[in-house]
């Protein structure tokens, strides 16, 4: 088990590129709103660039030859077009754009589950309109169109809800007092992401098997009162999954995690297989 | 447009005082493949350089620093002369693809193997082409001097070896914690021995 009190001192590690894809992506969401945290990024990098530069090895002749002519075929990236803009709008402008870029693997997860559910509800828009157009002639189709609404109705909601959680998992990520806390056993991974001020946590898993057959995984706030549950979750096909904490996050000492009869239980009914303490 | 290009091949052709490579990289951004082989011609050997410490294997060494150049053409217009030099943005371009090559080539490895094949490489390193820079290297050696062990070892491992922090503490048998630490305060040391500005 390993800690990880303060993301404010992963700026050595992360200008000599030594932080894992997914803790890097997290730190990155950090950068975009802790001025401290980038100026030092900078200056450390700068650093880094003189360990570099204590040596030189020229690349093979051709080698030139061949990257003059690649870029000949690649279109290069525009300024970004805010000219009207005031200094601080721009400014404030680009540091959105950098959380956004910069979202940690988590929030990247859900992005991804939105961009798949917004295809389907795009194809199903698409064959609702078709089949509206067939039903004006063949009334049968009818009840297929009315199948189709339903789940297209169901598909919306869902897509919404994931928009809402991403929103919320991106807050709590660029939070400037965002603590991460983490626990391995394995190659398993929970990951708790905490912002004090908001009052607000994310949860999340990498590495998980599916729970045990009409089962699901559970979490809890453990306080000095007791456990209260704080959502549940099943890990997708790559073991990974991302949940904002529901309850009072003030008092909890620890997030605890079991396997409960799905839907979930009101109390804990195991002991947890999973403990991350938050302070 | 026009004569703004002209301007600009201009700053690259003749004048008294060699363009700076931050002129370089900011007349690459407005599309100048002129100033961009200047820009080539100058950082290549140090990019390379990195590229080839880190990666080891001549031929994807040719591919990184290949990359990191047609990225550097396309993403020309995000440096940003007030927060570092056009030499820093391109050797931390250079080490992040470099270790992001070593990452996916060693994903499938089993970390023992790992390991140990990399201390296999660290072996036959000098074998390489590499030309030390003389003042710069002396420089640098003796700001490492005054680092402690632990954090020479913890920032050399990291920088030179590409290994993540994790495997760093592994490595020193030291705690992850302690290793973040360590990365950090070095990193800070080094800076004020050699006076680095951002």
């Amino acid at each position: 088990m390993s800690e990880q009190p303060d993301l404010h001192t992963l700026t050595g590690a992360y200008a000599v590129d030594a932080l894992p894809d997914d803790e890097r992506a997290l730190f990155e969401a950090h950068l975009a709103v802790c001025a401290a945290c980038a100026q030092e990024v900078h200056e450390l990098q700068a650093t880094a660039a003189r360990l570099g530069a204590t040596s030189v090895t020229a690349p093979p002749p051709h080698l030139r030859a061949q990257v003059l002519a690649r870029i000949d075929t690649v279109r290069q990236e525009r300024p970004p077009a805010t000219p009207a803009e005031s200094d601080e709008l721009a400014a404030r402008r680009a540091s959105r754009r950098r959380v956004t870029t910069g979202l940690g693997a988590a929030a990247a997860v859900l992005l991804i589950a939105v961009a798949g559910l917004s295809a389907m509800v795009i194809e199903l828009r698409a064959q609702v309109g078709e089949l509206e157009v067939v039903a004006a002639q063949a009334e049968q189709a009818g009840a297929q169109v009315t199948a189709l609404t339903d789940r297209l109705a169901e598909l919306e909601a869902r897509e919404q809800d994931v928009i809402v959680t991403t929103s919320a998992v991106t807050d709590v990520l660029a939070a400037p007092d965002a603590r991460t806390v983490l626990v391995e056993h394995d190659d398993v991974v929970g990951r708790v992401v905490a912002s004090p001020n908001r009052g607000e946590a994310v949860f999340v898993a990498d590495g998980w098997e599916p729970a045990p057959h009409e089962h699901t995984y559970e979490l809890w706030l453990i306080s000095d009162d007791g456990a209260v549950p704080a959502g549940l979750f099943d890990p997708d096909e790559r073991g990974r999954a991302t949940r904002v904490l529901t309850g009072d996050m003030s008092a909890a000492r620890a997030v605890g995690i079991t396997i409960e009869p799905e839907g979930g239980s009101p109390t804990p009914s195991d002991d947890p297989i999973m403990v991350l303490e938050l302070s | 447009m026009v004569p703004e290009v002209r301007r600009l091949r201009s700053v690259v052709d003749t004048g008294p005082v060699p363009p700076s490579d931050e002129d370089l990289l900011l007349a690459t951004a407005r599309g100048d493949q002129q100033a961009f082989a200047a820009f080539y011609d100058r950082l290549s050997p140090l990019v390379h350089g990195v590229v080839r410490r880190v990666v080891r294997d001549p031929a994807q060494s040719e591919e990184v620093s290949q990359e990191v150049f047609v990225e550097i053409w396309r993403t020309a217009v995000r440096f940003d002369a007030d927060r570092g030099t056009a030499r820093t943005w391109a050797l931390t371009m250079a080490h992040r693809r470099a270790i992001d090559r070593v990452r996916s080539e060693q994903a499938a490895r089993d970390r023992t193997q790992r390991v140990v094949d990399s201390e296999h490489a660290r072996a036959y390193d000098e074998v390489s082409e590499r030309v030390e820079v003389g003042f710069e290297h002396d420089q640098v050696r003796t700001a490492l001097g005054t680092l402690t062990d632990l954090q020479r070892e913890a920032v050399q491992l990291a920088y030179y070896q590409g290994y993540t922090y994790r495997e760093v503490a592994e490595l020193l048998d030291t705690p992850l914690g302690t290793i973040k630490t360590r990365m950090r305060d070095g990193l800070i040391r080094l800076r004020d021995a050699l006076g680095v500005s951002a």
